[in-house]
């Protein structure tokens, strides 16, 4: 069974191969463990790369492979990101707190522990509760747990509300944008329990770990590797057994596929949330390594970003969404950041800085005028030319 | 003695006749100064009461300019005679000085035979009040308005007996009504009587402005307080209160017992703390080893061993602290003593409260339907393309603040505000016709089968001209000035007001509603582009050209969504992200609406408009919770007409 998946979707071993010379060279370049040749910051910039990567994955199952456009999957990113966050930011001030408390003449008792920390990380929103959401902050496993349960639920709430009544095509893009929209509203709130606007920071630092970050970034982009190596075997297998024949059913012709028995609305839901559930460790991942997230990381601008991503490197193929997505967003961070030479017209300077998104929108409008395939459809060329080549032997 | 008597009474007479006699006679006011002299050259706030009175009420033409001149610190003493003149600098030494009485010139004089009288701020505040009198009579309208004025902002019991003299010779019937309703006021707040504040009171009960209330408010002030034993007889005791509920503190009554010297201070957590690290013998504090204290008991049982020993204050246990509650009575009393009047008071505050909450219903209402006619013109042009192309104009939002712009660069060009309007709207809706048209050649005609591919093309074309326009006009708020006439609000009462330029919205809104309706079932083109709608096949069989009547009706949307921006730019902000701050709600409108039809438009923006209000109402101090709340309702509105309000049956609902 194994082999035949494999021997089906050669383009698995082959994406599986890159990916590991990929990580491999980059731990031997890298300030930790290597040479030195790549910065420590960069190593996080090419971690944060794979979990969008991962989130993109996501995006294309659900868009590419089962028609549904969702424009709300930053919102379960940024959840899952939240959930690891509230454990990392506790146990982080619970140390602090417990090692500025024992300096004093008198033991703490729990409860001034407690209050200590909820001072910490509430003061900025003036507060020093912990809210209810709170409860589990202090166990790493249960928070793991979270990380999956928080957004597949919320997913598994919002898609059987959304399916069940029939909403599609651009309806249910727009009901999904109103989702994201809504909870990062929410959580901009002060008293949304998850510091407003401020937002949780200092993920970077993993608690009890004196490790340097030159290592712990490190640490990250191998989780981040395996966890898009491990998110596109399952896509992959996902899509090439009799379950992608159907979501792929559903994507060509909804009513068809209803027509001949499948539970379309089923079929939606357990994508729907599984896409949810791998944008979630998507973000989880994605976080610690940013060091901070707050509620504009969901804003539905993030989602739509997304969505331009496999666009451009090409949907209804899982490597044509890393493809795009790496490139996209690195792209984006080399003309935003400033590295990008200018270009001086005599007249008119052009900075990258400024003209990067005007770039970007146009070039999208472009690729899905042109190039409804993206990126990936450049593969199609070889391999038809290639086949051309075969049949004229 | 008897003569005697008669001499005392007729005297008497005399003296209160005297100012009347004194007005008709040519009486002169520098003898009553003279009187007061010592008073007067005092200058202290405290004792010049009595001055200033006699001054005032003597009745003369002249105690006007006496009181100004000497609140304006030109009141100047000879110290030959020491009496008083204006007096007015013609050199640093040489004044000359004019008699109060005669107006005459009396010529110059020597700085050094001179005093100056400088009153202080106090004094001149008294003479402030005693002017007021004057002023409320002035000839002057102007001067009558600016006093009665000052009446309000600052009203004070001495200024009641002035107002009431001054309500009889008043002329303009406005400024009369006026100080009636002042002469109430003053009454209900600062009248020895009870009974006149208590009709001045059932006077006023129903009236809605804010002056009522902000002088029934302090009426009903209260302080909280507590004694041993039953509550005082006589007290005029707003309510009785029971430690532990409602809002009342079990802790805090507690500790209004310790600031009252009735019990002794509750010994906190932190106490404790502090105590026991103060107290620590070598490894133990009262008997329990410093590394046990981690637990709230363990630390309780050294500090009681402590109290024991008599090192520190007896702990103050739940019991003791249940028992002093009980021992006491725990009240808030009202500051103004006689109930008659806070019960007035508290029931005329109940009918005015009742009234405002109308009114405030209604004032919600005015303010629903505005925000649902912005909605609406967001939304009309997004409905236009949607409704009729099914085509996701996600650029919609950048059209509107498109036009926005146009109406700034506009209002550079042309500087007068009212004519700067009136052509940027056609200015706007040509620009963004071309605009919508250009989108529809370049790009949309070639998605059309493919909505979500539209949706991500008009959406690259949004993030490219918000960042062209951000590139153009920078980041920063450009203003689009409303010409003046719209300025200002049309006020119905204290309560319930409302801005001319959303009056003007709602009309503006209504115009293109008409506008849309005539152009949709009158027209030729909106008979064609119904029947593109319906079956773009058969019509284009019939002789229309689907891309012609696609190209016009894009046109048409975007061009309203100019003007729209127009229109917004006029009370928000132009910023680049204008557009896409109403381009979610628009969508939402155009959604919950109901696709392809302009009655489902309407119905939709207004549903939002006045759940947004709704909303905001219930939780006025959280309008992104509002917002949030309103997306969570409509997802599940969604859910029970998931084709709109309004929607299309038959042949014309597609699919």
């Amino acid at each position: 069974m194994q082999r035949s998946f494999i021997a089906k979707n050669p383009s698995v071993l082959i994406f599986l191969s890159i990916l590991a010379l990929f990580t491999l060279l980059v731990t031997v370049m890298s300030e930790g463990f290597g040479v030195g040749g790549i910065s420590t910051s960069f190593i996080k910039t090419l971690g944060k790369t794979l979990c969008l990567c991962l989130i993109a994955l996501a995006l294309d199952l659900i868009w590419g492979y089962t028609g549904i456009l969702s424009l709300g999957h930053f919102a379960f990113f940024g959840l899952g990101g939240y959930m690891i966050g509230m454990w990392l930011m506790y146990e982080r001030t619970r140390l602090i707190v417990v090692d500025s408390l024992t300096s004093t003449e008198i033991p703490p008792t729990d409860g001034e522990v407690i209050d200590a920390i909820g001072n910490q990380i509430f003061g900025v929103v003036g507060s020093s509760e912990f809210p209810l959401i709170w409860a589990f902050a202090d166990s790493l496993s249960i928070q793991l747990i979270l990380v999956l349960l928080v957004p597949g639920v919320l997913a598994l709430i919002f898609g059987w509300l959304a399916f069940r009544s029939r909403v599609t095509g651009v309806y249910l893009s727009i009901l999904t944008q109103a989702m994201t929209l809504a909870l990062a509203l929410y959580l901009f709130q002060n008293d949304s329990g998850l510091r407003g606007n401020n937002g949780l920071s200092g993920l970077q630092n993993l608690p009890g770990v004196t490790a340097s970050q030159d290592h712990v970034s490190l640490w990250f982009f191998w989780a981040s590797a395996a966890a898009l190596g491990a998110g596109y075997v399952l896509c992959a297998w996902l899509v090439s057994g009799k379950f992608g024949s159907v979501i792929r059913g559903i994507r060509d012709n909804e009513a068809r596929a209803r027509f001949l028995g499948y539970s379309v609305e089923t079929y939606k839901l357990v994508i729907f949330t599984l896409t949810a559930c791998i944008a979630a460790v998507a973000g989880a991942l994605y976080y610690p390594q940013a060091g901070i997230i707050n509620p504009a990381e969901i804003a539905p601008i993030a989602s739509i970003y997304l969505a331009v991503w496999v666009a451009i490197g090409g949907r209804g193929r899982l490597y044509g969404a890393v493809i795009g997505a790496a490139f996209v967003s690195l792209l984006s961070t080399w003309f935003t950041g400033g590295q990008a030479p200018d270009i001086n017209l005599g007249f008119y300077t052009i900075k990258w800085v400024d003209w990067w998104l005007v770039l970007l929108g146009l070039s999208f409008v472009l690729v899905t005028l042109f190039a409804p395939k993206g990126i990936g459809g450049l593969f199609d060329i070889v391999v038809e030319r290639r086949a051309a080549k075969e049949a004229n032997q | 003695m008897r003569q005697l008597f008669l001499a005392g009474l007729a005297f008497l007479a005399a003296c209160l006749i005297s100012p009347g006699l004194g007005q008709a006679q040519d009486a002169l006011i520098q003898p009553i100064l003279q009187e007061h002299q010592a008073l007067i050259v005092k200058s202290s706030r405290k004792t010049i009461g009595p001055a200033i009175n006699a001054v005032a009420s003597s009745g003369l033409p002249q105690a006007q300019t006496v009181l100004e001149v000497w609140a304006a610190k030109n009141m100047w003493q000879r110290k030959s005679d020491g009496l008083f003149f204006i007096g007015e600098k013609i050199d640093s030494k040489i004044y000359t000085l004019t008699d109060f009485d005669s107006g005459e010139l009396l010529g110059e004089f020597l700085k050094s035979d001179l005093k100056q009288l400088k009153p202080n701020s106090g004094i001149r505040a008294l003479i402030g009040t005693a002017l007021v009198q004057f002023q409320l009579s002035d000839p002057d309208i102007e001067a009558r308005r600016a006093a009665l004025l000052s009446i309000e902002r600052d009203p004070e019991a001495s200024l009641l007996a002035p107002l009431r003299a001054s309500i009889e010779g008043e002329t303009d019937a406005a400024l009369k009504a006026q100080k009636q309703r002042l002469e109430r006021l003053l009454t209900i707040g600062y009248d020895e009587d009870e009974a006149a504040r208590l009709a001045a009171i059932s006077d006023m009960s129903g009236d809605l402005g804010v002056d009522v209330r902000a002088t029934l408010n302090p009426l009903l002030t209260t302080k909280r307080d507590v004694v041993v034993g039953a509550a005082p007889e006589g007290a005029n005791i707003a309510a009785l209160l029971r430690p532990g509920q409602g809002e009342f503190d079990r802790l805090a009554a507690y500790d209004m017992l310790v600031a009252k010297d009735l019990a002794p201070a509750r010994i906190s957590k932190d106490d404790i703390r502090t105590q026991l690290a103060a107290h620590i013998d070598g490894a133990r504090v009262g008997g329990v080893p410093v590394a046990q204290l981690n637990t709230d008991a363990n630390r309780l049982a050294a500090y009681n061993a402590l109290a024991e020993a008599g090192t520190v204050p007896a702990f103050v246990s739940d019991t003791a602290i249940e028992a002093a509650l009980a021992a006491h009575t725990f009240f808030d009393v009202y500051l103004e003593p006689s109930k008659a009047v806070t019960d007035a008071a508290t029931e005329a505050l109940k009918d005015i409260k009742l009234k405002v909450g109308l009114n405030q219903m209604l004032d919600l209402t005015l303010d629903a339907v505005s925000l649902a006619s912005i909605y609406f013109l967001a939304a009309i042009g997004l409905a236009i393309t949607f409704g009729v192309m099914g085509v996701i104009n996600m650029a919609h939002g950048e059209f509107i603040m498109m036009g926005a712009y146009t109406g700034f660069v506009v209002q550079q060009i042309i500087p007068d505000h009212t004519v700067s309007i009136i052509v940027a709207i056609p200015t706007a809706f040509a620009v963004t016709f071309a605009a919508g048209v250009a989108m529809e050649r370049l790009v949309i005609r070639w998605l059309q089968a493919r909505p979500l591919e539209t949706l991500l093309a008009t959406f690259g074309i949004s993030i490219a001209l918000q960042q062209l326009a951000k590139n153009i006009f920078g980041t920063q708020a450009r203003p689009l000035t409303a010409p003046g006439w719209l300025d200002g609000a049309w006020v119905m009462n204290d309560v319930v007001s409302i801005s001319y330029i959303r009056i003007a919205i709602f009309i503006l809104a209504l115009i293109f509603f008409a506008a849309f309706l005539y152009i949709m079932k009158r027209t030729r083109l909106g008979l064609e582009t119904r029947a593109v709608t319906q079956n773009p096949r058969m019509a284009a069989s019939m002789g229309i050209n689907p891309d012609r009547v696609n190209m016009l009706t894009f046109g048409l949307g975007s061009g309203i969504a100019g003007i729209a921006g127009v229109a917004i730019g006029l009370f928000a902000k132009v910023t680049s992200e204008l557009g896409s701050d109403y381009i979610v709600q628009s969508f939402m409108t155009v959604v919950v609406g109901g696709v392809g039809n302009i009655w489902g438009t309407l119905a939709g923006a207004t549903m939002i408009g006045f759940l947004q209000k709704g909303i905001e109402w219930m939780n006025p101090s959280n309008t992104l919770a509002a917002q949030t709340y309103m997306i969570i309702f409509i997802i599940i509105f969604i859910q029970f007409r998931p084709r709109g309000i309004i929607a299309l049956k038959g042949r014309a609902a597609g699919d």
